[in-house]
């Protein structure tokens, strides 16, 4: 086979940049805050901390699988292995200058993590995976640069924000008002769960980033950030792409000269 | 254009904020109080559950005691028109000129009258006149509302209730015109400009058609493939009594074939099984019918834009709201994801802007052949242009706080200049999906699967007319498959059919016997101002037909 060096995306600007960026697992997404174990769980509202993982089947090595090429080729994950239920962790990434945007959000994941199921919307991201694997991929999401607590809200439900304007301290509106501004430290103080019921003990996710700061990591473009309209290579290519499928179908080899 | 958007005013009336700010206050507002319509559903809906014993609408249950409207609850602008209404009177329910305007549609059969002449004339030696024909449609108007013709003992409907039913007649033959009493004539050259009219009478030809339409009534109570039989009892009958045959006769039967079949023009065809309705539901009616039915072209055939505009708030009220909203996915519906393009001028904005871009570099509409080059610039243009304009008005965007409402309007704008600048519908909905592309990889998010499975096959099926996977545009709609989960988007199709044939200067997009049967002063819906029309039904100063009055207790 051809060795082939994934390029992830197209794009000369410094937003195709920090889409390919976010998308190559080989790169270390940068580390901003730490959550602890118990608090990511009490946040998710799946389990409560300490209480163990409830299992939809016994583990698979109890379970004799049959024999199967696919079964040998794939390693089951941890949650698999050992029988975990399905759950999610949901993120609403707003238009101002978060730092991913929910195609990115998906195809990062993708690239990123096994066993994740990742649903791609305009105001919301679910990703769904066995439980303990599921705990280990959110806890990335939340503590590395692709997180922001005034601009990522996690919401299970009712996710409305993502296109509204912020509020007077530059936080995404929330219905459900999961999390609030704390002016006396600064800090995005989460006082509900992902699906809105309220916590026993506040959890910090840390100070929102500077403006500045959002722009320079931010994957979206806008007019008063980057404009679209400057970044022609990326524009072209999907120019290319639609010209290639409208007149090839899913066959773009049988196009010449295009 | 001037600098000033077409949608700024909305924007200025809709919240207190420059449209310009990126910062407001939520969770102020009093929830659902702060709006009027709400209150009144209130108030309404308890001293209901007072009467029935039986709970009912108590919007403090909305998310276990968080009620709607932590936020503004914005008004919007009906587009083109200087009436504001809240969100709550643009759901069909809450909308009697919405409700007309499908019913005047489904109760509409057309019917050509020239094999049941032939039969008279050529089989039984009878003789068909100018008068004749008269007589025939006096008759008919006396028994399509529900009224016996030759039989004896027979019950019938009341009038008052049937009062919107009648039938009329059109052809392309001027003469022949001049000899039907005007009372039953849709006369082209007058509701026409000249050269529509002479472009419509050329297609129509010598042949004479009737255009039945049966009482809303019954359009309410039964369903659309009632109007065919309804229709072809009554028109049967009339003509056993107005040229005096014998009931039963083999003729009749030919009567009943060509109004049934043969001579008839449904407004929508029936569908599959998995999406099972009968003829003249609106899953049947093809996007270029939708086109016809709308009459804007009548009145400003001069201004493509707002003719188009006024076929794309028929087409989201009739697919997004009545069809997918309703038919298809139950529930509540998807009021806001249709009203989107007919509300606060953004889709006009986005149109005109196109529509400028265009005149400016293509030197007018319909003067370039579609080429990928002229795809590829004015769909790319309006596309970014639209998506600016999101970023930098923040209350546009929260206007448009679904993504599916901005990839609409976005790629309808594209569409639409895409179609006015080539003249072509297929080229004007392939530069929608360029624009869905565009949007996509621009804001790294589009709409709901409907935008990110359809939308990203689009550009394979846009030329495509094999079987099942393609079909000419304007004949295509909700009942072709790969639109049939297409919230949110056939209300821009039926505007890209308009625009490339109004781009051209043509009377009709599809078909011109639909574009002339709603050439109709009398139907209780003005369809050459539908936005007007459904701003007045939010208004409640829209008088629609099919009331039960007089049936009914004094209330």
């Amino acid at each position: 086979m051809v060795e082939y060096t994934p390029q992830y995306y197209p794009g000369s600007s410094p937003i195709a940049a920090n889409r390919r960026k976010y998308i190559n697992p080989n790169y270390k997404l940068e580390k901003l805050r730490t959550i602890s174990d118990e608090d990511l769980i009490r946040i998710l509202g799946h389990r409560a901390p300490g209480e163990a993982y409830k299992n939809v089947h016994p583990p698979l090595e109890e379970i004799g699988e049959p024999e199967c090429p696919i079964r040998e080729l794939v390693e089951p994950t941890p949650g698999a292995k050992a029988g975990d239920r399905i759950r999610y962790v949901q993120f609403t990434d707003s238009v101002y200058f978060a730092p991913l945007v929910p195609y990115m959000r998906a195809w990062m994941g993708h690239m990123r993590y096994r066993g994740v199921d990742i649903g791609v919307l305009s105001g919301r991201s679910p990703l769904e995976a066995r439980e303990r694997d599921l705990e280990k991929v959110a806890k990335e999401l939340i503590e590395t640069e692709i997180f922001d607590p005034a601009r990522v809200g996690i919401r299970g439900a009712t996710v409305h924000g993502h296109a509204l304007r912020l509020d007077e301290n530059g936080l995404m509106f929330d219905a459900l008002r999961r999390y609030q501004f704390n002016k006396a430290t600064g800090e995005v103080v989460y006082v509900k769960n992902q699906v809105g019921v309220p916590l026993d003990k506040l959890i910090s996710l840390g100070k929102p980033l500077p403006e500045e700061e959002l722009k320079k990591r931010t994957c979206e473009f806008r007019v008063d950030g980057i404009p679209f309209r400057t970044d022609l290579e990326l524009i072209q290519f999907i120019q290319r792409i639609h010209m290639l499928r409208t007149e090839a179908g899913f066959n773009p080899e049988k196009v010449k000269n295009m | 254009m001037s600098e000033e958007r077409m949608f700024i005013e909305a924007l200025r009336r809709k919240f207190k904020e420059a449209p310009e700010e990126r910062y407001t206050k939520f969770y102020i507002y009093d929830g659902w109080k702060q709006s009027k319509r709400k209150r009144e559903f209130v108030e309404i809906a308890q001293k209901i559950a007072k009467e029935r014993g039986v709970p009912f609408y108590n919007p403090d249950l909305h998310l276990g005691g968080i009620p709607l409207g932590q936020r503004v609850l914005m008004p919007y602008r009906i587009s083109g028109t200087d009436i504001y209404c809240e969100g709550d009177d643009l759901h069909f329910i809450n909308n009697a000129a919405m409700q007309q305007m499908w019913h005047d549609i489904r109760r509409t059969v057309i019917v050509g009258l020239d094999a049941a002449h032939m039969v008279l004339t050529k089989r039984l030696g009878k003789e068909v006149t100018p008068e004749t024909i008269n007589h025939y449609l006096e008759v008919l108007n006396h028994a399509l509302p529900g009224a016996a013709v030759v039989q004896e003992h027979m019950v019938e409907t009341h009038p008052g209730l049937v009062a919107d039913s009648y039938v009329k007649v059109f052809t392309g033959d001027d003469e022949l015109a001049d000899e039907i009493d005007d009372k039953f004539l849709i006369d082209i050259n007058k509701e026409f400009p000249k050269d529509h009219a002479e472009q419509l009478k050329a297609a129509i030809g010598k042949r004479l058609y009737q255009v039945c339409r049966m009482p809303t009534i019954v359009a309410m109570t039964c369903d659309g493939a009632t109007m065919s039989r309804w229709a072809a009892m009554q028109i049967s009958m009339s003509m056993i009594n107005a040229y005096k045959l014998m009931a039963g006769e083999a003729a009749v039967a030919e009567f009943a074939f060509a109004a049934k079949h043969a001579e008839l023009i449904e407004m929508g065809t029936l569908m599959p099984w998995r999406r099972a309705r009968g003829p003249n539901e609106p899953g049947g009616i093809p996007l270029g019918y939708i086109a016809d039915i709308c009459q804007a072209s009548r009145v400003k055939p001069e201004d493509p834009v707002w003719v188009a505009l006024e076929v794309i708030s028929m087409s989201a009220v009739l697919y997004d709201q009545f069809w997918f909203g309703s038919y298809m996915s139950g529930g509540v519906g998807f009021t806001q994801y249709a009203t989107c393009t007919y509300t606060d001028n953004i889709l006009d904005d986005f149109c005109y802007y196109g529509a400028d871009y265009v005149k400016k570099k293509y030197g007018g509409f319909a003067k370039v052949k579609p080429s990928w080059d002229i795809i590829k610039d004015i769909a790319t243009e309006v596309t970014i242009y639209g998506l600016e304009q999101y970023e930098k008005y923040p209350a546009l965007m929260e206007t448009h706080f679904g993504g599916s409402q901005r990839a609409a309007v976005v790629a309808a704008a594209a569409g639409v200049s895409v179609a006015l600048a080539t003249g072509h519908a297929t080229a004007g909905v392939n530069g929608w999906y360029l624009s869905q592309l565009l949007h996509k990889e621009e804001m790294g998010r589009l709409g709901f699967y409907g935008y990110d499975c359809q939308d990203q096959c689009g550009s394979t099926n846009s030329f495509s007319w094999r079987s099942d996977e393609g079909l000419v545009f304007n004949l295509r709609g909700v009942n072709y498959p790969n639109y049939a989960m297409n919230v949110g988007h056939q209300s821009a199709y039926g505007g890209i059919i308009s625009a490339a044939h109004g781009g051209r200067g043509d009377a009709w997009t599809t078909n011109p016997l639909i574009k002339v049967a709603f050439a109709d002063r009398d139907l209780k819906f003005d369809f050459t101002h539908p936005r007007l029309c459904f701003g007045k039904g939010a208004l409640r100063e829209f008088m629609p037909a099919g009331e039960r009055d007089l049936i009914i207790p004094p209330h």
